[in-house]
């Protein structure tokens, strides 16, 4: 099992209704996953939970094995080993897409990390684009590069928020298939979180629907 | 789990760091406060039964009346160069912020120089046309001189920030109201003083409390209010706690000014039901409306600017630039002074907005109000806070000096070290607002992105929040910059002996009819100053593009 979440509730303010009330989920290793429903519907709320941006009021989340919140337990999400694609990417428009990729993995060597950059490029097939800068790049290419960013450290989970929202329905089309063509091959359990039910068919992901 | 989501993202090292200096912003107002409970000097009972009510008035006329002629020329300007396009409209949307760059004290005497029986108008009148007139026509030195003087150098708050307000409006609130058959000044009457009444009152309040913290021109003028009072009180009678008394009246005042505007600003907030929203396109103008529209803004802009610096280029030239060590030492000190508190500020600034940043709500309008509070307080009243905090700290670090065995070595009051203090007390909140704004700019997703990328909230400051503040962070230096350079009363009550900045010595010169020699001064000063506006507006045009 590489997530499990038990009766997760919570909610941004005290006073207001519960955005997410005891909800539950497993997800089995290597398992494309899509949550999906309308806005305000708390989808992206569980994301942002498994990702340790939010604070749960009650629940237990487990990673790999590792609970991560729950009673008197909280990890905080620089310590989850779990990568999330934003919505608007979140590119840091005064790095380069090297320094980008390179961001989660500045532990390693210098020789290691350049390797590793060419890899992640070669995987999202955008090679020779290391020294261009965010916004030097179309929508399609920042969210590659926002995935390969999001991969380098090798997560446990990978969490895409309202993937295709942002493209037009012609690059819609193209974007799905490489996406789906790139975890697939590196087999990654992936949780994405969409308003259109079509995005989770093409995707070939276990459809969770959100109310 | 509640407590630990009530803190939410924050780590407790910022938090505790921003603990120290919210305490730290809030001493010297505790301090009055504490002190009032004190016995009263012997001063008191005179200044409370036959001076008080005098200081009331003219303290009240000058800030209401500045006020109001504020609001009306400020929100009337930002009205024309926003929606309408004449010849000399791109300069003026900057140059009639320029007034800023010129404190009031400096105008005061400028103004007075030039009219006075001696200056410039009636030498001319008298020597060419021979034309005598009654010097009460001249007479400058008094409340309604003061308030020509506060508005015509102040209204740019309301300028600038009805200026914003208007620049984020719908255009096709305007286009219908055409369509509907208004004329424009009914529906800048109707339509755009209500709309925008938020901004109108926000930058007047600004401007009142701008009065209420002068000291230069009520001084020079010879008008009692709140702050010549204190001033009196103590230098004067060295009676300090009769100026812990006028300061907390001065507080409360202010203290009603505050509620005053919450009452007139806040209440009805108009947003808009889409958020398809095409701003505002200028209509140009033709014809005698042109002609008109000009005469109007630079007529301000030269009364505002052009003439009072023109005046001091004058006398300057009179003087074959004076001497020029002396000013070149001022300036020096000046600069020196303003960067390096500005920069102190800042830092200080940006640990409280980061931690407020990653606060819930509720502690983050707390850490904001209290930041912004040291604005609000006129520069005297801080100033007698903290003296009485440097005092009772001295007391504690001779104790504990001599209780070691060290001498009195380290003393705290009236050095550098209290001046500085006092310049971050009051103008804290400025540079907090610069580094809100910018991070509001930024957004979160950043901020998280480098968490989920294994990044603590420290090491994400300095890689990412740090470099992406760098816009914002630049114009809240200049922003607090100018004000330390400007700054009066704080500088004159807790600078160290003979300790002269362009604005103490400027003034001083003022007072002591050496025009010339305060003209110098005067000049380096509005340099410096009206550059760092030109730096700010034209930077942030530049992000626009």
């Amino acid at each position: 099992m590489q997530l499990k979440i038990n009766d997760l509730t919570f909610a941004y303010n005290k006073k207001e209704e519960k955005i997410i009330e005891n909800f539950n989920l497993e997800v089995q290793k290597g398992e494309v996953v899509a949550l999906v429903g309308v806005s305000g519907s708390g989808k992206s709320t569980v994301l942002r939970l498994t990702a340790g941006l939010e604070i749960p009021d009650s629940g237990q989340i487990i990673i790999a094995g590792q609970p991560v919140a729950g009673e008197h337990k909280f990890i905080a999400a620089e310590k989850r080993e779990v990568g999330m694609v934003f919505q608007d990417y979140a590119l840091f428009p005064h790095l380069s897409v090297e320094k980008n990729i390179a961001f989660g993995i500045d532990h390693l060597s210098k020789s290691k990390r350049k390797t590793r950059v060419k890899e992640l490029l070669k995987l999202v097939n955008l090679e020779g684009f290391e020294k261009r800068y965010p916004h030097q790049l179309s929508g399609g290419q920042q969210q590659r590069i926002a995935l390969a960013r999001t991969l380098a450290p090798g997560p446990e989970i990978l969490l895409l928020d309202e993937p295709f929202s942002n493209l037009d329905a012609e690059l819609k089309d193209k974007i799905r298939k490489e996406l789906n063509e790139i975890i697939k091959k590196i087999g990654i359990t992936t949780i994405l979180v969409s308003h259109d039910r079509e995005d989770a068919e093409f995707m070939k992901a276990r459809e969770i629907l959100m109310n | 789990m509640q407590l630990l989501k009530k803190l939410k993202k924050a780590s407790p090292g910022w938090f505790l760091l921003t603990a120290v200096i919210i305490t730290m912003l809030l001493i010297p107002n505790v301090n009055i406060i504490i002190n009032l409970f004190g016995e009263a000097g012997e001063n008191w009972k005179h200044v409370r039964d036959y001076l008080l009510i005098n200081y009331f008035q003219n303290s009240l006329v000058l800030v209401i009346a500045t006020g109001l002629l504020a609001a009306f020329l400020g929100a009337g300007l930002a009205w024309l160069i926003a929606a309408y396009d004449f010849p000399g409209r791109n300069f003026l949307s900057w140059g009639l912020i320029l007034p800023l760059a010129i404190p009031p004290y400096i105008g005061a005497y400028v103004y007075q120089g030039m009219f006075s029986y001696t200056g410039p108008l009636q030498t001319f009148l008298r020597n060419n046309l021979q034309i005598n007139l009654n010097q009460k026509y001249f007479d400058f030195m008094n409340l309604k001189g003061a308030i020509f003087i506060y508005t015509i150098f102040l209204f740019p708050y309301v300028f600038l920030m009805t200026k914003a307000f208007l620049a984020k409006q719908s255009a096709s609130l305007l286009e219908s109201s055409r369509l509907l058959g208004k004329r424009d000044s009914t529906i800048f009457f109707k339509i755009i003083l209500p709309l925008s009444r938020g901004a109108v009152v926000a930058g007047s309040s600004l401007v009142m409390m701008e009065v209420l913290n002068d000291y230069g021109v009520v001084k020079y003028f010879g008008i009692s209010t709140f702050t010549t009072a204190i001033f009196k009180s103590w230098f004067g009678m060295g009676d300090l706690p009769t100026s812990v008394r006028l300061a907390v009246m001065a507080m409360l005042v202010i203290f009603v000014l505050l509620f005053l505007e919450k009452l007139l600003r806040g209440g009805r907030k108009y947003s808009y039901s889409t958020s398809n929203i095409r701003p505002l396109s200028r209509r140009k103008l033709e014809g005698s409306k042109k002609i008109m529209a000009q005469f109007f803004t630079y007529g301000i802009f030269f009364f505002g600017f052009l003439l009072p610096t023109a005046q001091l280029l004058y006398w300057s030239f009179l003087s074959r630039g004076g001497e020029l060590i002396e000013t070149f030492n001022f300036a020096f000190t000046s600069i020196l002074i303003g960067s390096g508190a500005a920069v102190l500020i800042l830092v200080g600034a940006i640990i409280i907005a980061t931690t407020a940043r990653m606060s819930s709500n509720f502690t983050s309008n707390i850490l904001a109000r209290i930041t912004i509070l040291g604005y609000s307080i006129p520069g005297a009243v801080i100033a007698v806070g903290i003296l009485l905090f440097m005092l009772k700290l001295d007391e504690f670090l001779i104790f504990l000096q001599t209780g070691f065995g060290l001498g009195t070595n380290i003393i705290l009051s009236s050095t550098l070290v209290m001046l500085i203090f006092a310049y971050a007390v009051r103008f804290m909140g400025i540079a907090f607002n610069s580094v809100n704004s910018g991070y509001e700019k930024i957004g979160e997703s950043y901020f998280e992105a480098s968490r989920t990328l294994g990044k603590g909230v420290t090491e994400t400051f300095f890689k990412i929040d740090l470099p992406m503040l760098k816009p914002a962070l630049m114009s809240g230096f200049l922003l607090v910059f100018i004000e330390i350079m400007k700054e009066l009363p704080l500088t004159m009550i807790l600078r160290p002996f003979n300790f002269d900045t362009l604005a103490t010595k400027a003034f001083e010169y003022a007072s002591d009819e050496m025009i010339y020699r305060a003209a110098d001064l005067s000049l380096v000063l509005i340099f410096f100053s009206a550059a760092a506006i030109y730096l700010i507006t034209h930077r942030s045009k530049r992000r626009k593009k």
